[in-house]
């Protein structure tokens, strides 16, 4: 007898990836030699390595959690649905199994699947493999040209659409998503990673990681580390260097607010939003000198991501401290009129490819095309809106989940 | 309430602490240290957005010469980081942008950079003719070259190109060459250039490093070659050889440097004898990558 095991209800083996929501996946039985009775009971539980991820299951998105799940498959060869749910985060592809038994004579191994718990992690905590591996499909982005067109979507003309506005959150959550999804097209294993500005960075701001800066500021990298051949705007190399007398390896940013104070910033978007694009985002980006230092330049340097990553995070973990996932709760979001783009139900440039030759509002250009599709989840579709991102886990409409996650959110 | 909820609400309420108008009045007022000031700014920027009247006692301190520079720098960078909230600093952009350009040749040196950096960035074109000026000119040069070079690579025009091939041909220092060479990598006659000072053994590993990295940009099968023939050649540099791997690896055919033995045999030798013990890595790494992309 023999199971076909799908995740994220796909055969593409780019869509075996979870995170901590749940990801609807089905079973079917494909041979049903040595099957007795019309319905077989399969069980399947978790197999990981010792520094693998872990995974448990349920039967339905909102059921309780269990090591392992019992499913009645028809011999017929119909589908069963059920839900696999990450509990620990993966390092690498693969590195945790579900196994399908069934349950008649010797309980036979029918069907086995190897997936990953793919997480957004904090820079300092991957293992070298995880760095290296973010670091050569990132370099390959960028040599492969594609990477311009995230450069171009973030300059001081475009940038109206995405900053001192409400849709501030909800843009830079599409814009990290949609690169994120180009990265993994590359190696689907590499999820973001996020810079802690709040704390030292002993292991990102090293020459195997994310440079250090030389002499003039130019960025340094080791004759190992891909980032070597960085270019955007067909200039070399990224320049960046602390601000005087602050040290990144062994103290956060200078004046940058802490998590704690981040959170308590308010309980409603409307008093959150603001004073965090100020401080921190707007104090992390400016104790630097260099393309960071300034938003037309800033998305040159590869550290823009990981400084907006942890933006993206401390919005995550404040949507959940406050219960602000749902678009339909006041407090989720601002609901002051604004320029198009900035409403719940907008569109967001330069996804949905509109630009000032119908809307005065937009920028002359929509560079990058559609955001990028997953095959781990429908969401948000080429065009997002901003309402889309608020949900980002599926916790209201599990059809909203965007199939990212943070380590501790 | 736990012990960690109370440090939280303690620690959250450092910001609210101080409002951003409270936190302007003391940045802006002289009678307060100089540490008292710069920890304010930090929780200036929202002030400054409140009105023209906040904006310009900020951008007074900028400008004053008689203010400390730690103050003046942490108030550009306060405007700086008021100026990321792009739509709501718009109207007040105008006179940052002029404050910048008053202190692009302010006495201090500091000052001169950072505001420098801030207008090379959004292509300021009177940034961009005093950088092109002071390097034809060292008289007039608000900043070093290797700094001029940097800053007007941020917006590369072809009337620099001039200056920088000037520079590498006769290089006042080793970074004004380096950070010159990063400017020609726009530059599509320079291709040869770049070959000739990745296969000098002569120039500094830093120069053969950017050298490679331009090639990269401006003919990547050319950097390829070169890679392939610097791998190859025993008496070849170490870190070059890194570097070189890297590119082989970072962007090279699979199927050719799979069928590449001699490129093999070379990589072998480097994960083996390699002093360096992460270029070794890297070695196996790649031959590790390479049987695994066989397999497949």
């Amino acid at each position: 007898m023999k199971v076909e095991l799908q995740i994220n209800n796909t055969t593409n083996a780019n869509g075996r990836f979870v995170g901590w929501s749940p990801s609807p996946c089905r079973i079917r039985i494909t041979d049903p030699t040595g099957a007795t009775t019309q319905t077989v009971v399969v069980k399947l539980s978790a197999v990981s390595t010792a520094t693998g991820g872990a995974v448990v299951f349920r039967k339905t998105a909102a059921g309780t959690s269990s090591t392992t799940l019992d499913l009645s498959l028809p011999i017929n060869g119909a589908s069963v649905p059920f839900f696999v749910v990450g509990r620990k985060a993966s390092i690498s592809n693969g590195d945790v199994s579900i196994q399908a038994r069934a349950q008649i004579a010797n309980s036979p191994i029918v069907g086995v699947i190897r997936l990953m718990v793919r997480i957004r992690k904090n820079a300092e905590s991957l293992t070298t493999a995880e760095r290296d591996r973010f670091l050569a499909a990132f370099a390959s982005l960028n040599t492969s040209g594609r990477f311009q067109d995230f450069r171009d979507m973030h300059t001081l003309l475009s940038q109206p659409q995405a900053h001192g506005a409400k849709g501030f959150l909800p843009w830079h959550r599409s814009y990290l998503l949609d690169l994120e999804r180009e990265i993994q097209t590359i190696d689907p294993s590499v999820a973001l990673p996020y810079w802690r500005f709040d704390q030292p960075g002993p292991k990102l701001f090293t020459l195997d990681f994310m440079g250090v800066a030389g002499p003039t500021g130019t960025v340094q990298w080791s004759a190992t580390n891909p980032m070597q051949f960085w270019a955007t705007d067909s200039a070399l190399g990224v320049t960046r260097s602390p601000m005087a007398g602050w040290t990144p390896t062994t103290q956060p940013g200078p004046g940058v607010i802490t998590e704690a104070a981040t959170f308590a910033l308010g309980t409603t978007y409307v008093a959150f939003r603001f004073p965090m694009e100020l401080n921190p985002h707007g104090q992390a980006h400016t104790r630097w000198f260099g393309f960071i230092r300034s938003v037309p330049t800033a998305a040159k340097d590869p550290l823009f991501f990981l400084l907006h990553c942890n933006v993206d995070r401390l919005w995550a973990k404040w949507q959940r401290i406050n219960g602000r996932f749902d678009p339909a709760v006041a407090a989720s979001y601002d609901s002051a009129p604004a320029n198009p783009g900035h409403n719940l139900p907008d569109t967001m440039w330069p996804w949905n490819g509109i630009t000032n030759a119908t809307d005065p509002t937009r920028p002359p250009t929509a560079p990058g095309g559609g955001m990028a599709s997953s095959p781990c989840t429908t969401a948000p579709g080429t065009q997002p809106r901003v309402q889309q991102t608020l949900d980002y886990r599926g916790t209201i409409s599990a059809a909203s989940r965007l199939a990212f996650d943070y380590d501790d959110a | 309430m736990t012990t960690k909820k109370r440090a939280s609400k303690k620690a959250a309420k450092a910001p609210k602490g101080m409002s951003a108008l409270a936190a302007l009045s003391v940045a802006t007022n002289a009678k307060k240290t100089t540490a008292e000031r710069v920890s304010a700014l930090a929780q200036a920027p929202e002030a400054v957005m409140k009105s023209d009247e906040n904006l310009q006692k900020l951008c007074d301190v900028v400008k004053n010469t008689d203010e400390p520079v730690e103050v003046r720098l942490e108030a550009i960078n306060a405007l700086a980081t008021a100026a990321f909230a792009v739509a709501t600093f718009e109207p007040y952009r105008n006179d940052y942008i002029a404050t910048l350009q008053e202190v692009a040749v302010d006495p201090n040196q500091e000052i001169r950079e950072s505001a420098l950096g801030l207008l090379a960035s959004e292509k300021n074109k009177f940034a961009q003719k005093k950088l092109l000026d002071g390097l034809k000119n060292p008289a007039k040069a608000l900043v070093p070259p290797e700094k001029a070079l940097q800053l007007l690579s941020y917006d590369v025009h072809t009337e620099a190109y001039a200056v920088a091939r000037d520079i590498i041909s006769n290089s006042p220092n080793e970074l004004a060459k380096q950070e010159a060479m990063r400017l020609l990598a726009a530059d599509p006659n320079s291709t040869k250039l770049f070959e000739k000072l990745l296969r000098d053994k002569d120039e500094t590993r830093e120069v053969r490093q950017v050298a490679a990295s331009a090639l990269n940009s401006l003919a990547p099968q050319k950097l390829q070659e070169h890679a392939r023939e610097m791998l190859l050649d025993d008496s070849e540099y170490e870190d070059i050889q890194a570097t070189s791997l890297s590119a082989v690896k970072q962007f090279g055919d699979d199927e050719e440097v799979a069928k590449d033995k001699a490129l093999l045999k070379s990589v072998n030798r480097l994960s083996a004898d390699a002093k360096s013990s992460k270029y070794k890595k890297s070695a196996k790494d790649f031959l590790a990558m390479v049987a695994e992309k066989e397999e497949k």
